[in-house]
């Protein structure tokens, strides 16, 4: 196989040390329309700073495309194209086919260019989950592919998505006086699949960018490895999630800290937990109890204790009972599922 | 003919989206009470809302079936009897996601017609942040703090039937408070709410702000492309980079101050601000990479200068400051203008240090939605007594 993948060089990006090595240039600045307190306009500016200026961006349809780049005016300082809502991966694998095509025939100069296609969880999750699957099999493109995932469709006013979790109120499964729960799947479990179901794709990660530090370093080691490469972000929505903005930041901590958000990468096929989940799973530190996280938000308002209750069950199944702890959900044997009346 | 009337809530996108839907909505149905007809809308441009970015509904009743389709079929309404303000920092104008430029609170309102504002704020203070109308108007002032909510729980303090009241005193015409407290018996089938409405028309009276008052500034605006000055593909220019800069006290140059979107500014996204206290601060840089909205401006002494451009005020650079007091969040309506702080402690340290004292004093606290369950019921009583006692 190996004849046939011609790999070309990447930029290197060397992690950055710490936050105060983080430079200061943006690449994506103010002026775009999102809401008070909007985590995935964050990641979209850790992801262009590090990136850094020789990097194209394409977005497909949703928050991160509305918001940012309406009514003739944009808050980008790098290229930026939009793209359909779930062609997030064939966007990613044409442009990267396309620059290396035009550096082949000598029409620009031949030189490492990121290629970053972002989605959020309905364009990437729901509809462009094949699209990203096929792009994650050709070996001999250098591109990302980053979801942000605020569990929802934001941008429309909240319906459900695949990433939806469990019980949440949306603008599809409004809790009613006789039926409390209207929403009974649970969330996608999108960066494990992408991991465990594309072998030869160099780097998947979960990342929050609560952990600014953590998810810069992410991104510049998914564009420094080569081949196609894929990192899910959990983004805190104060619009959809119903919480004050301030507490945005430290929504994405409970997530982590509440094992709801496992942080691991895979790279090379080899596994690693990192920053707080590392920690929470050698034992260093506790598991919060998700009471603390779903207490916070208005779209589990309506939950009972029960609930409450079966939201820590499935969280502690996924640490207690899964074979790969926080990312593969196999397991030895037929658990019962019990969900409160 | 019959008469046509018109009023328009304003309102901070999801924040205030049930709040303003109830208000338009109750409207209708309480002028539906006197045989009129009437019809309530969000403004198209304004969906999807973004937290905290104003936007608006309106009512519109008439008579007689031909005038209000004679109403109907405008977009939005030209001029309008009444604008309601549900947050008192919406004074200080309106920019939509939707448009380009910031358009006066007051810009609707007809000759003689009624701007009501929920506030806490003494009357001087909303004309100042108001912008100046070439001919008279009055202010009413339904008294509260500013109501705020999130998109799925809804904190029910009343102001909505205050505000319905409110309208049934200002403009008679439109209905009586009879046709109001009857539409919210029907809506809500709650004794308490109907006398909050009752409660508030008894207390409603309004003063004439006149154009000689107000804030003189010209909002700003922009000319719009023409289409052949479009280009292909609906490619257009990017932001530039940005640049360092001089402090204007050592000349020395150096930090970053990004490019910013020339065309969308957060001047009336915010109803809090961050404000600094750069002796203290210990230069994490943690409110300056946290920010969503890259709102910070590096300086050439490597302080974080909130840039009031492009600051939404959400208030992310204090929860994540790690040092006491250092970044406070400060209620917009303390402010006049939109000045460069760490300009003004470069400038004047001492004068600096009590200015920041006495905002940070003065400050009520604002409450921006859902912060934990049981919050809206501890909220609710404060306001009911307002109701109540005025």
């Amino acid at each position: 196989m190996a004849t046939y993948v011609q790999i070309d060089p990447t930029q290197k990006l060397d992690p950055f040390k710490a936050v105060k090595k983080i430079p200061l240039e943006e690449f994506f600045t103010s002026g775009h329309r999102t809401c008070q307190g909007c985590e995935s306009s964050l990641v979209m500016k850790t992801m262009a700073k590090a990136a850094g200026p020789r990097t194209i961006i394409l977005g497909s349809t949703g928050c991160m495309y509305v918001a940012n780049t309406t009514y003739y005016s944009t808050s980008w300082v790098i290229p930026w194209m939009h793209t359909q809502l779930g062609s997030s991966g064939s966007a990613a694998l044409g442009t990267a086919a396309a620059l290396k095509a035009l550096m082949r025939k000598g029409k620009i100069k031949n030189e490492p260019i990121n290629v970053i296609a972002f989605c959020g969880d309905g364009g990437g999750a729901d509809m462009g989950v094949g699209a990203i699957s096929a792009t994650l099999t050709h070996p001999d493109y250098n591109l990302l592919i980053l979801m942000y995932d605020n569990e929802s469709y934001a941008n429309t006013d909240i319906q459900l998505s695949g990433s939806t979790p469990w019980g949440a109120h949306t603008t599809f499964s409004p809790p009613g006086k006789v039926k409390r729960i209207m929403h009974h799947r649970w969330k996608k479990n999108m960066a494990g699949m992408m991991a465990v179901g594309h072998p030869t794709c160099r780097y998947v990660a979960t990342m929050c960018m609560s952990y600014a530090l953590a998810g810069m370093n992410a991104i510049r080691k998914a564009l420094s490895i080569g081949g196609p490469t894929f990192i899910h972000s959990l983004d805190p929505c104060p619009k959809g999630w119903d919480y004050d903005p301030y507490l945005s930041h430290e929504m994405g901590e409970l997530a982590v800290n509440t094992g709801v958000w496992p942080l691991y990468e895979v790279e090379d096929g080899v596994l690693r937990l990192t920053g707080r989940t590392q920690q929470l799973a050698a034992g260093k530190i506790k598991r919060q109890p998700v009471r603390n996280y779903l207490l916070k938000q208005g779209r589990f308002a309506h939950f009972t204790n029960d609930d409450i209750d079966y939201f820590q069950s499935k969280v502690d199944e996924m640490w207690n009972k899964w074979l790969v702890p926080g990312v593969i959900p196999f397991r030895k044997e037929v658990e019962a599922d019990n969900p409160p009346a | 003919m019959g008469r046509l009337f018109a009023i328009e809530i304003i309102y901070r996108g999801i924040f205030q989206k049930t709040l303003g839907k109830h208000i338009s909505r109750s409207i209708v149905l309480a002028a539906h009470k006197e045989d009129k007809l009437g019809i309530s809308f969000g403004r198209y441009g304004d969906s999807p809302e973004r937290n905290g970015i104003p936007a608006k509904n309106f009512a519109i009743v008439a008579t007689d079936e031909q005038t209000l389709e004679e109403g109907m079929a405008k977009y939005e309404p030209k001029e309008v009897d009444i604008t309601i303000a549900v947050d008192d920092t919406l004074c200080k104008g309106v920019e939509s996601w939707a448009w380009y430029g910031l358009q006066p609170v007051n810009r609707l309102l007809k000759p003689g017609g009624t701007l009501i504002v929920t506030s806490r704020e003494q009357p001087e203070a909303l004309i100042e942040m108001a912008h100046r109308k070439e001919y008279p108007y009055k202010l009413a002032i339904v008294k509260g703090t500013p109501s705020f909510s999130g998109l799925w729980v809804y904190k029910d303090d009343h102001t909505d039937v205050r505000i319905l009241g409110a309208i049934a005193r200002i403009l008679p015409e439109l209905f009586s408070l009879e046709s109001v407290q009857k539409a919210i018996m029907d809506e809500w089938h709650d004794e308490l709410k109907a006398t909050s409405a009752g409660k508030s028309y008894e207390r409603t009276t309004s003063l004439t702000v006149q154009p000689n008052q107000g804030n003189p500034e010209e909002p700003y605006r922009f000319d719009f492309p023409k289409w052949h000055e479009m280009g292909e593909g609906i490619a257009i220019p990017s932001i530039p980079a940005g640049h360092s800069f001089e402090d204007p006290t050592t000349h020395a140059v150096g930090g970053f101050r990004p490019d910013r979107n020339p065309t969308f500014k957060k001047f009336s996204t915010r109803t809090m601000r961050p404000v600094v206290n750069f002796d203290t601060c210990i230069k994490c840089t943690l409110c300056w990479l946290q920010c969503p909205d890259s709102c910070f401006d590096v300086t050439p002494d490597g302080l974080y200068d909130a840039n009031m451009q492009a600051c939404c005020g959400c208030g992310v650079c204090e929860a994540v400051c790690p040092v006491k007091d250092c970044v406070t969040m400060v209620n917009e309506t303390e402010f006049r203008d939109n000045a460069s702080q760490w300009e003004m402690w470069k400038k004047d340290k001492e004068g600096y240090k009590t200015w920041l004292e006495e905002k940070i004093k003065s400050h009520p606290e604002r409450s921006h939605g859902f912060r934990y369950r049981g919050q809206y019921e501890e909220q609710v009583p404060e306001m009911l007594e307002i109701a109540r006692e005025g």
